[in-house]
């Protein structure tokens, strides 16, 4: 195949032999794609942070639970000790294991927090201390006491505003109320030992952390809960494990595998608006350099008419003559996309490898759909995510030129013969 | 037998024994500019047999560069059919056109038109490369017919840096390195001084009678007519004079009258 060889070989000298007007082409698609993967690279961070800042809060990337729990949230909807040993097999499966970080059981109800000064509803979480310290994010949040200790079985931990609503602090005594297992209106007595501050009201109000043993004994539900969660190595394994979950759990159809997309809808929705905006912001930039291409392109096509001419009259057939403009335009846009690739990577992670810091933009504890934004966003960055942009602009590219190209074909060749450059 | 020798006709027509070169049958071309028919080539009936060396002559406007153009497929014809060595053109297909021109014909322009981006080598070898003729055997040919025709030295020059002689020796080289059965020339000669000018045409009389080549030059150039074995002149788009030497005319003339021979203006 000697034709495709002397294709590259013309597309090269002839994008050589304008070199000002290739490199200024070139230029401009260097910095948009550098600019593509600097902006995609922090977005991606930004949403790996709202990500994990979420499901840290909330059930983790992955949460196993009774099927009818979220809707009802009552104890009828709970995972008996026989459900978790299905689920702690599951768990076990190499393609499970291999991502997951973290993993916690939680027994909730919903039910009241008394204090001499009234009473307050509240959502009460029995945990495992040990998993849920390096779980949660509300462990790192404490501004008073300390969070479970684990030789205190009657130790609780709660928001701020709870706390101010009760007007209790560290050491004051808490009353519990809750419906049990057996339907029974029952009482525990708690002691606060800390209390944490998140700066989301939803959470600051209605949390209570107790210890799993205290709940399940206070609840009469023996050795059951109402919540497995996961946290993963990336939000990318997120769905290849719930399939793995599912695959295994769903026989019987008692347990239930939700993704922290359907658990926090809103964050999702965020991520995605966020995205979306990127998106267009992106695609004005690459339209603007797909202009550039047209340009440059178009204008050498239109010069070298005379030349179309006259490799046509010497045999090049139509599409050969179109493809050598497609083949500049290949060549350009590749060249530039790899260059734009690398330059974006290597600025991304030179000067912000450690992060872009936005507090002097946001007020302290930023708040975006029910999970508090780190003001510092650090790069992130995705192989596949690399590879797409270089395609996209590989694809741009080759779009780009098309018009070029189909010009070239339909060029006269005794009209090109009379044409002055 | 080479397929030279004896071509099939298309369309189920019988092969000729010993086709002509060109035959051009009824012939015309007529364009349209701003809604005016002009009628560039009026029923110009030709034979040329394999390795006459042609001239066609006539005043400006007068058609020979769009009779050119048709035999060498590069502009349909309005009517009339166009036949190289056996083989009727009219109605190939673009892709087609392209294929037959690059194993059959050889062009050579008034303006060099060498692609700049391309050595003097590889711009003669250029129609080689398409076909996919390997490697050295392309070098062995280009480099044998450029010391032949005094361009030994000048193959890695690109064409700005070669004299305008230099490089329509390279044009000629790249017109007949893949041994076409026709070359077409148009004013071949016409950017280039006498001197050039007659070397040139001594180059295209030797590969002409070396090697058969059958010439058709579109050209004022009076020293190129003197040299022709063969004078036609074209008036209107018309053939007006067409006159077969046995030797090379002592004296030429675009403007002779009919039946006397051109003559020197």
């Amino acid at each position: 195949m000697r034709r495709p060889t002397l294709l590259v070989r013309l597309a090269t000298r002839n994008l050589r032999r304008q070199l000002r007007r290739s490199l200024l082409t070139s230029a401009a698609m260097v910095l948009g794609v550098a600019l593509l993967v600097f902006s995609r690279s922090l977005a991606s961070g930004a949403h790996e942070d709202w990500i994990e800042a979420g499901v840290r809060l909330g059930t983790g990337h992955v949460a196993i639970q009774a099927p009818g729990y979220r809707a009802r949230r009552t104890l009828d909807d709970r995972l008996e000790a026989s459900d978790l040993e299905r689920v702690r097999s599951a768990l076990g499966a190499p393609a499970v294991a291999r991502h997951v970080v973290e993993r916690t059981t939680r027994l909730e109800v919903q039910g009241l927090a008394s204090s001499a000064n009234g009473a307050v509803p509240v959502l009460v979480m029995g945990v495992e201390p040990a998993t849920e310290r390096r779980f949660s994010r509300l462990a790192e949040r404490r501004v008073e006491g300390d969070y479970l200790p684990a030789d205190d079985p009657l130790a609780a931990y709660m928001g701020r505003e709870l706390a101010e609503r009760l007007d209790v602090g560290p050491g004051s005594r808490v009353v519990l109320t809750a419906q049990d297992a057996t339907g029974q209106v029952v009482g525990q007595l708690v002691r606060v030992r800390g209390i944490f501050e998140t700066g989301l009201p939803d959470v600051d109000e209605r949390i209570v952390h107790i210890p799993l043993a205290t709940a399940r004994s206070w609840l009469s539900a023996g050795g059951a809960a109402t919540t497995v969660a996961l946290l993963l190595d990336a939000s990318g394994a997120v769905d290849p494990v719930a399939r793995a979950l599912d695959e295994a759990l769903s026989p019987g159809r008692r347990i239930a595998v939700l993704r922290w997309q359907e658990a926090m809808p809103e964050l999702e929705a965020a991520v995605r608006m966020d995205d979306f905006g990127d998106y267009v912001f992106h695609a004005v930039t690459l339209a603007i350099v797909a202009l550039a291409i047209i340009n440059t392109i178009l204008m050498s096509v239109l010069q070298r008419t005379r030349e179309f001419g006259v490799v046509r009259a010497l045999g090049m057939t139509r599409g050969e003559t179109g493809a050598q403009v497609l083949v500049e335009g290949v060549l350009l846009s590749a060249t530039s996309g790899l260059i734009g690739i690398a330059l974006g990577f290597l600025v991304t992670w030179t000067f912000f490898r450690n992060g872009l810091d936005y507090s002097f933009l946001m007020e302290e504890g930023f708040r975006a759909a029910g999970a508090v934004i780190d003001p510092v966003v650090r790069p992130h960055f995705d192989l596949l995510q690399l590879v797409g942009s270089l395609l996209f602009v590989f694809i741009i590219g080759v779009g780009a030129s098309l018009y070029p190209a189909w010009r070239a074909t339909r060029i006269d060749v005794a009209e090109a013969m009379k044409f002055e450059a | 037998m080479t397929t030279r020798e004896v071509r099939d006709a298309p369309m189920g027509e019988p092969a000729d024994r010993h086709p002509a070169a060109v035959r051009t049958d009824g012939l015309w071309k007529v364009f349209e500019h701003e809604g005016i028919e002009v009628e560039a080539v009026r029923d110009v009936s030709l034979t040329i047999q394999p390795g006459e060396f042609v001239v066609l002559a006539g005043p400006s406007g007068s058609g020979k560069t769009t009779l050119l153009n048709m035999i060498g497929g590069l502009t349909r014809p309005t009517r009339g059919r166009v036949r190289i060595e056996g083989r009727d053109i009219t109605d190939l297909s673009e892709r087609d056109l392209a294929r037959w021109r690059l194993e059959e014909v050889g062009f050579v322009f008034q303006a060099y038109n060498l692609l700049p981006v391309l050595s003097a080598l590889e711009n003669a070898e250029f129609t080689l490369l398409l076909r996919g003729v390997p490697d050295d055997e392309r070098r062995r040919r280009v480099e044998s017919l450029f010391a032949d025709i005094g361009l030994a030295g000048l193959e890695d020059r690109r064409p700005g840096k070669l004299s305008g002689g230099q490089q329509q020796r390279v044009a000629v080289a790249r017109a007949v390195i893949g041994r076409p059965a026709l070359v077409l020339a148009d004013e071949p000669t016409a950017n280039l001084d006498s001197r050039t000018s007659s070397a040139l045409i001594d180059l295209m009389a030797e590969l002409n009678r070396e090697h058969g080549t059958t010439f058709l030059f579109a050209t004022h150039d009076t020293e190129l007519m003197r040299r022709a074995r063969r004078f036609i002149k074209l008036v209107d788009g018309r053939v007006v004079e067409d006159e077969r030497r046995d030797a090379p005319h002592p004296a030429a003339g675009v403007d002779g009258p009919p039946g006397s021979g051109p003559r020197h203006p």
